[in-house]
């Protein structure tokens, strides 16, 4: 099996963020929110990348947070959605072992 | 500054039978006890599509490690019980979330002390008490602490500081000390993405996130005041 690198890996969990907050701009009075939150949390996910890019992940980790990717990839109602842009993250970082 | 049973409607009738609910007390009873990851995974399930349990391991596997079996048997308990809220139905669900945070709230509190209430008002002299209670407040002499407990970031706004401000400014007029803080069953850089988009005063409201719950349950350095436990709002 090919391993993933953390790269890899934050880029599948950037492109699942950004779904998330397209859905969470449907909340109106949250639009502020939303934008804030996926721009804080995507410069997290590039700190990361970034100093760690070619670092390989396990297939158990690669799982973990694929399968985090796909339980977020199923919600559709728009305010779950902006839980979910703060749930997903928290996931992706103590599954890599990083700090929140 | 005294306390008071906030008066009944029908929301808290309505919300009393969640309170009151066993469900509610088994997951802030595994909560108390559990660990930032089994917080982290309670979070994801209780707000989470899909209840198969083998998904959830899965997404979690440090939390479920055989050659760690008392961790591994504390996520099952935990998993199975969160479980039982997700599969309650989204509007039914929120309710217990909140309820749980609460509950959580109150179980870490009493740990050091043994003047934990629920649902309270606080009044003042000379000041229209406010319509919504406080979740939970610490009564002690001299070193009384309100908390209003949140299930998400999202949950953080202007009014919710302002009456925690209100409360904190009566008292301190006084010469009574009342700590004030949020509780808040998210991560701390969500709740500061949120904060920094409130214009309203928040210096002196503490801010406990899902990453320093445990802190409530230590005794405060400083009565009065300060805004430990947690760090502060500002």
């Amino acid at each position: 099996m090919t391993e993933s690198t953390v790269a890899e890996v934050m880029a599948r969990a950037v492109t699942a963020l950004e779904r998330l907050a397209t859905l969470g701009e449907e909340v109106e009075d949250e639009w502020q929110y939303v934008t804030d939150l996926v721009a804080v949390y995507r410069g997290r996910f590039g700190q990361i990348a970034a100093a760690r890019a070619a670092d390989p992940v396990t297939p158990e980790t690669a799982r973990a947070i694929d399968l985090a990717i796909e339980e977020a990839g199923l919600i559709t109602d728009p305010h779950r959605a902006i839980d979910w842009l703060s749930t997903l993250p928290q996931i992706v970082l103590f599954t890599l072992g990083e700090a929140a | 500054m005294r306390f008071q049973d906030a008066a009944p409607d029908a929301r808290h009738v309505v919300y009393a039978g969640i309170q009151a609910d066993p469900l509610v007390g088994r997951v802030a009873a595994l909560l108390a006890d559990a660990s930032h990851g089994q917080r982290l995974m309670a979070r994801a399930v209780m707000n989470g599509e899909r209840t198969d349990p083998a998904v959830w391991r899965a997404i979690f596997p440090a939390l479920f490690d055989p050659v760690e079996p008392v961790l591994s048997e504390r996520s099952e308990a935990l998993l199975e019980a969160c479980r039982a809220v997700a599969e309650r139905g989204e509007q039914a669900r929120s309710q217990y979330r909140g309820a749980i945070v609460e509950s959580l709230t109150a179980l870490l509190l009493a740990r050091r002390s043994s003047a934990v209430r629920r649902e309270r008002r606080i009044l003042f002299d000379g000041v229209r008490a406010e319509i919504h209670p406080y979740d939970v407040t610490v009564e002690t002499p001299a070193s009384a602490e309100a908390y209003d407990c949140k299930w998400g970031a999202r949950g953080i706004n202007a009014d919710v500081l302002d009456q925690l401000d209100d409360a904190r400014r009566h008292a301190a007029e006084e010469g009574e000390p009342l700590a004030v803080a949020l509780v808040v069953f998210d991560a701390r850089r969500s709740c500061l993405v949120r904060l920094a988009r409130q214009t309203v005063r928040r210096e002196g409201i503490g801010l406990v996130t899902i990453e320093t719950l445990d802190r409530l349950a230590r005794r405060r350095a400083t009565p009065g005041n300060s805004p430990e436990p947690g760090s502060s709002a500002r």
